[in-house]
């Protein structure tokens, strides 16, 4: 397919209707609004359902229906509204249904602002809802990848039966940049667990209530099994000069782009720094970075939250490296320059007097 | 950077006004990375000075140098400490 220039949000919709999405359910909420824009103009082309529903609530309880008749449907949000469908998640996660959901995270906690943040990190990574499970995270860190991970969601969602959150933040949700998407997935037909209203399907059962103790302790095993499997099959990372790097930058999203500019910066200045930036949120690249803390001396954190993401961090290195953190909030950006300032006054060699 | 491609490790200030040109320092630097200035310093002397780069913080220097202040040795410490 030729390249396009594209907005991120717009990006996420066209991905997934050649993803093969049918069903959109949603309700506006800066900066995600254009996702549902989008979704209004291109799912009815495609022969699918572009919904507005009254909250937030509703449009994750829509797509619990939608997932459960064997449809690919998503809905997209912002912080507040994802806070909202957190029941939802929960719901699906148990009933094992399939669903994507993008979370274009802004300034919080309540109200907050429209500005880019990435405060979400722990209600979506950790799981905002109740009980035993976990969502698979993905995290964009341009509009090529908003697209592509958009792919990548519907996939692992059917493979993992789960719901995925595309975990990017309003500059990649509002930035436009070239994209090429892939080209149209060939559906296979509807799980057999699906319920279609149909005679064949009439013994199928979407429920994610089990009243008895060992079922429900079997089916929590079940669940707690898939998430050991995607830890070791499904996790994604981009490692950036790390080779040799004495020093190892983390951070996802819009901060990976950042931290790519600090890493050339601070090798000019002769400090031998490297870029890990998680692709995937959840499963965390743990074997990955603790796999360079073998050469590297420390890491560094920079996240757009008050240290969530470092925490996940420190848990990957169980103390074997000394983890650094820098963040800004509100809706700023580091720049390179004021990371790099951080980097060297952490990294760089100090001249200490010995003599004299 | 030093002339084998290493970074360096130290740096030395030679204090160019109480130097009196003896040449200790020069002598006994193991890396060879001093020399005598062109030009003179207010007593009339060559001073001791720095090539630039190559230092290996060692402080040899310091303890020949029979100047007291004529010499300061600094060393490049990497941060934070090993862990």
């Amino acid at each position: 397919m030729p390249k396009q220039l594209c907005k991120g949000n717009e990006a996420i919709v066209k991905a997934a209707v050649l993803a093969g999405c049918r069903a959109y359910y949603g309700y506006p909420i800066t900066p995600a609004s254009e996702i549902a824009e989008a979704a209004a103009l291109y799912l009815p082309q495609a022969g699918g359902i572009f919904l507005q529903a009254e909250s937030e609530v509703a449009a994750i309880n829509m797509i619990f229906g939608a997932a459960s008749a064997g449809v690919r449907a998503m809905s997209a949000s912002s912080g507040p509204g994802i806070s909202l469908m957190q029941e939802g998640f929960s719901y699906l996660a148990g009933a094992e249904l399939p669903c994507v959901v993008a979370d274009i995270m802004r300034g919080g906690p309540g109200l907050g602002n429209i500005a880019p943040e990435q405060g979400d990190y722990n209600q979506i990574v950790k799981g905002g809802g109740h009980g035993n499970y976990r969502t698979l995270v993905l995290a964009p860190a341009s509009v090529q990848e908003m697209a592509d991970l958009t792919t990548l969601a519907f996939d692992l969602a059917d493979e993992y039966r789960n719901p995925v959150v595309v975990l990017a933040d309003g500059n990649i949700g509002q930035v436009m940049e070239p994209v090429e998407f892939a080209s149209r997935a060939f559906l296979p037909p509807p799980p057999e667990w699906a319920v279609m209203g149909t005679a064949e399907t009439r013994r199928n059962m979407v429920t994610s209530l089990i009243l008895e103790a060992d079922v429900m302790e079997r089916h929590l095993l079940k669940l707690e099994a898939k998430y050991q499997r995607a830890q070791r099959e499904a996790v994604r990372v981009e490692c950036w000069r790390t080779d040799d790097a004495d020093f190892v930058l983390v951070g996802y999203g819009i901060v990976g782009r950042v931290l790519k500019a600090v890493v050339e910066l601070a090798r000019a200045r002769g400090i031998a720094v490297g870029l890990l930036r998680p692709i995937t949120l959840f499963p965390f690249p743990v074997a990955q970075i603790r796999e360079l803390s073998r050469r590297a001396k420390a890491f560094a954190v920079v996240e757009l939250s008050n240290g969530q993401l470092v925490d996940d961090v420190r848990l990957a290195l169980e103390g074997r490296r000394p983890v650094e953190f820098y963040s800004r909030m509100g809706g700023n950006v580091p720049s390179a320059e004021e990371v790099l300032a951080f980097v060297e006054r952490k990294f760089a060699a100090q001249e200490v007097l010995i003599h004299g | 950077m030093a002339t084998d491609g290493k970074p360096d490790r130290g740096r030395v200030d030679m204090n160019a006004e109480e130097c009196k040109g003896c040449g200790l320092c020069i002598e006994a630097c193991p890396p060879k990375v001093l020399r005598l200035a062109d030009h003179l310093n207010h007593y009339g002397y060559h001073p001791a000075e720095y090539l630039g780069a190559g230092c290996t913080g060692c402080g040899i220097c310091f303890f020949v140098c029979p100047e007291p202040g004529g010499i300061t040795v600094l060393r490049l410490v990497l941060q934070p400490k090993a862990a």
